[in-house]
């Protein structure tokens, strides 16, 4: 097992980044496909295991039109809701009819604009599988959901179940409904994260070697269910002192007890994150196999992710977002330092099975939403 | 001679080799056994140069050289092909960094500080006054259900001010904005036990007074001043303009810590509040000035405005606990969506001295 290395550094990167800013500026914001690339590079390049590293081969041109489609399409739908909300909806809708398809795209144009050693990553998913899982699930649920709010609606009003059964009784039993119900949707957030961890991954390939992931919806379940539990905090803090304050106009002089409030719970949920992120990703990387025999491990600790996570967050507001370049490295240099990969058996077989870096139109329109689709990688 | 490392086209496998050339740009790849590989270095393709990212030289074959040695591989290149270095060359002056930095904290700054205001002014008064009715259609049974109560005002002293109100106030801003229809309100706002005394205006022109305000008054000079005040936001179309700036700051938030992966989306919700309470304050110091400009005309003395300020300020500083912290604070100031009493309280004061002067206009 070796692990992962990050050769940047903080100032280098931040000269890249302000130039990248500069250019963006002069060039009324049309620089931003060829900052986005020049991001990438630096970021991937410096990305290396074995004396071999990533690269990332995409161009700005190629990131262009995504870019403009992409801006056009927002500028359109802020103005449209910002003076007519009522069509949010009709947006909404037709947004999640995209969806799957620009998630789809965006994986097939991104691993195939990422090499490593020379041999470029693809995606090879089928698109009717991203729909049943971005458009079919939700949708599922979002019946599922409507048929026992309407079926408990429709006893305790039509049915009159409430003259019939004794009160304390019926207390209890909502009680209990409503705690099935919120597990239900935890195991449902917990199927739908391995899900779209499977489709992403066990669809990927590395050259002619593809990527073999396995997960039990169970495990994810179990850290759901522990984050939950350590989620309490903040969710106290934000409904016993947060709430009440927005509730009460923000009289004056609060405003001290508020930004505490909001800083402590930002502080706790970083840590109740921190702990989800390192134990979803340790079980994906354990359960990830690249060619049948290369193996992964993630000895990434909650404590440590936090504290980078919080550091960073004082840093950047501190600076006003100056320190950007300096978190990022911080995060990658953390992220990748705690990936191990198995590299005893060597990556000389690997082979490229697409030949050129092409792509058709259509292809970069997906990046352009930055649709992410939740793997931590 | 340049140390790296071949790849064989569309392999992982990798070779070191060596890189090196003659005078006459020809190009010589040698491997540990001995193999040879050469050409004409106009034909090599190089990668633009990123910091000290690996260098990547594809051959005509569609083999890659690598190599680490980045200012070695830029040596070769410049005699005998052009690479593009424009960038690299800007990333790596510290004059051109520390100008792109002077720059960008500059026209962020400008940006925030009065781009986004300036343009939502001119957006919300280029948009048909017909919008401001429409943006604020419920908000009164809105306001009604979560916040007031029914007015405990006798209908005489309703109708009083009302009468006042309608006869004197509204006819003032008519040059203005012809359009608005001004509508006053009675309500009573109860909090934590507390009477709140508070004016408010809605973008329609419905304006509210509390129970509390009107009782904390001592004239029709004070309670026309904050009604003024109230006009001042219509007049300005300040509910319209701060969603216009709202949707601006939120767009511009997200462009800078966008590729931030969620490590700096946490600070947007402060940053926007900071942003928005900013803009606010500039807000309420154009419906003052307003107010003082439009009591001139009326030859209403704007101290009264201090007045009822102070005097709200003193309740609110009483009876209400959670406020101790006086609104003079420094850092709060920040925070705050109102400009300190303090500051309001002296410009009122400025405008005194000119309505003692028989003034009109003040400068």
């Amino acid at each position: 097992m070796e692990k992962l290395n990050f050769t940047g550094t903080g100032s280098e990167y931040f000269k890249i980044w302000i130039v990248n800013i500069l250019l963006t500026i002069i060039t009324m914001g049309f620089y931003i496909p060829w900052a986005k690339v020049r991001n990438r590079r630096y970021l991937y390049a410096n990305t290396t295991v074995a004396n071999r590293n990533f690269e990332y081969h995409a161009t700005g041109l190629q990131l262009l039109l995504g870019f403009i489609i992409g801006l056009v399409l927002f500028i359109i739908y802020s103005f449209v809701t910002q003076i007519a909300p009522q069509f949010a909806g009709i947006f909404m809708i037709v947004f999640m009819l995209i969806l799957p398809w620009l998630v789809w795209k965006s994986l097939m144009f991104n691993m195939k604009m990422t090499s490593f050693s020379n041999v470029h990553f693809s995606f090879q998913g089928k698109l009717g599988k991203s729909y049943k899982i971005f458009l079919g699930y939700p949708a599922l649920l979002f019946l599922v959901i409507f048929i026992i709010l309407g079926g408990s609606i429709f006893l305790t009003k039509f049915l009159l179940l409430g003259d019939i059964i004794p009160e304390p009784i019926m207390m209890i039993g909502g009680i209990v409904l409503g705690l099935l119900a919120t597990l239900g949707y935890l195991y449902f957030f917990a199927f739908m994260k391995k899900a779209t961890t499977e489709y992403t991954l066990s669809n990927s390939y590395y050259g002619q070697g593809k990527f073999d992931t396995e997960i039990e919806t169970k495990k994810f379940f179990i850290i759901l269910l522990k984050t939950m539990a350590l989620a309490i905090v903040p969710i106290g803090l934000l409904v016993g002192i947060i709430m009440p304050i927005l509730q009460g106009g923000m009289a004056s002089g609060i405003e001290m007890m508020f930004v505490v409030a909001y800083f402590g719970f930002i502080f706790f949920m970083m840590l109740v994150a921190s702990y989800a992120v390192s134990r979803e990703r340790k079980y994906i990387y354990e359960n990830t196999l690249l060619d049948n025999n290369i193996t992964f491990e993630s000895t990434l600790r909650a404590r440590d992710i936090a504290w980078v996570m919080i550091s960073n967050f004082f840093l950047i507001m501190i600076t006003l977002g100056l320190a950007f370049p300096w978190a990022k490295v911080r995060m990658a240099k953390l992220m990748l330092e705690n990936t191990l990969v198995e590299t005893s058996q060597g990556f000389d077989t690997f082979i490229s099975t697409q030949e050129d870096n092409t792509s058709s139109i259509g292809d970069q329109i997906g990046d352009a939403f930055d649709v992410d689709v939740g793997v931590a990688f | 001679m340049i140390k790296g490392n071949w790849h064989p086209k569309g392999s992982a496998a990798q070779l070191d080799a060596l890189l090196s050339s003659d005078d006459l740009g020809r190009y010589v790849i040698e491997f540990e056994d001995g193999t040879i590989f050469n050409g004409e270095i106009s034909q090599l393709k190089v990668s633009e140069r990123l910091g000290n990212v690996r260098r990547k030289i594809y051959l005509e074959d569609g083999s890659l050289f690598s190599t680490l040695n980045n200012d070695a591989v830029d040596e070769l290149f410049q005699k005998f092909q052009k690479v593009p270095s424009f960038i690299y060359y800007l990333e790596t002056r510290w004059t051109w960094v520390a100008t792109a930095l002077f720059i960008t904290i500059l026209v962020g700054f400008s940006f925030f500080k009065w781009g986004i205001p300036w343009t939502s002014e001119k957006i919300a008064h280029a948009l048909p006054y017909e919008t401001n009715r429409f943006i604020s259609k419920g908000s009164m049974t809105f306001l009604d259900k979560i916040l007031f109560e029914e007015s405990n005002l006798s209908k005489v002293r309703q109708d009083e001010i009302s009468k006042h109100f309608y006869a004197k106030l509204a006819k003032l801003s008519v040059e203005d904005e012809s359009e608005i229809v001004y509508k006053l309100h009675f309500r009573s706002w109860e909090m934590d036990g507390n009477s709140v005394p508070n004016a408010l205006a809605l973008p329609s022109g419905d304006i509210i007074v509390t129970d509390k305000f009107i009782e904390l008054t001592k004239s029709f000079d004070e309670i026309d001043s904050v009604l003024l005040h109230e006009m001042g936001h219509v007049v300005h179309r300040h509910g319209l303009e701060m969603m216009i700036e709202g949707t601006f700051v939120t767009v511009a938030v997200m462009m800078i810590s966008g590729d931030g992966s969620g490590v700096g989306d946490m600070g947007v919700g402060l940053g926007s509040a900071l942003v928005s309470s900013s803009y606010s304050r500039g807000h309420e110091s154009e419906a003052d000035l307003y107010a003082f400009k439009k009591m001139l005309q009326a030859k209403i003395n704007p101290v009264s405005f201090s007045h009822i300020m102070n005097r709200m300020t003193a309740f609110m500083g009483k009876d209400n606990n959670l406020s101790k912290a006086s609104s003079d604070d420094e850092f709060l100031d920040y925070f705050a969506s109102h400009p300190s009493t303090k500051k309001r309280v002296e410009l009122a004061n400025k405008y005194s001295e000119c309505f003692k002067k028989g003034l009109t206009v003040c400068e």
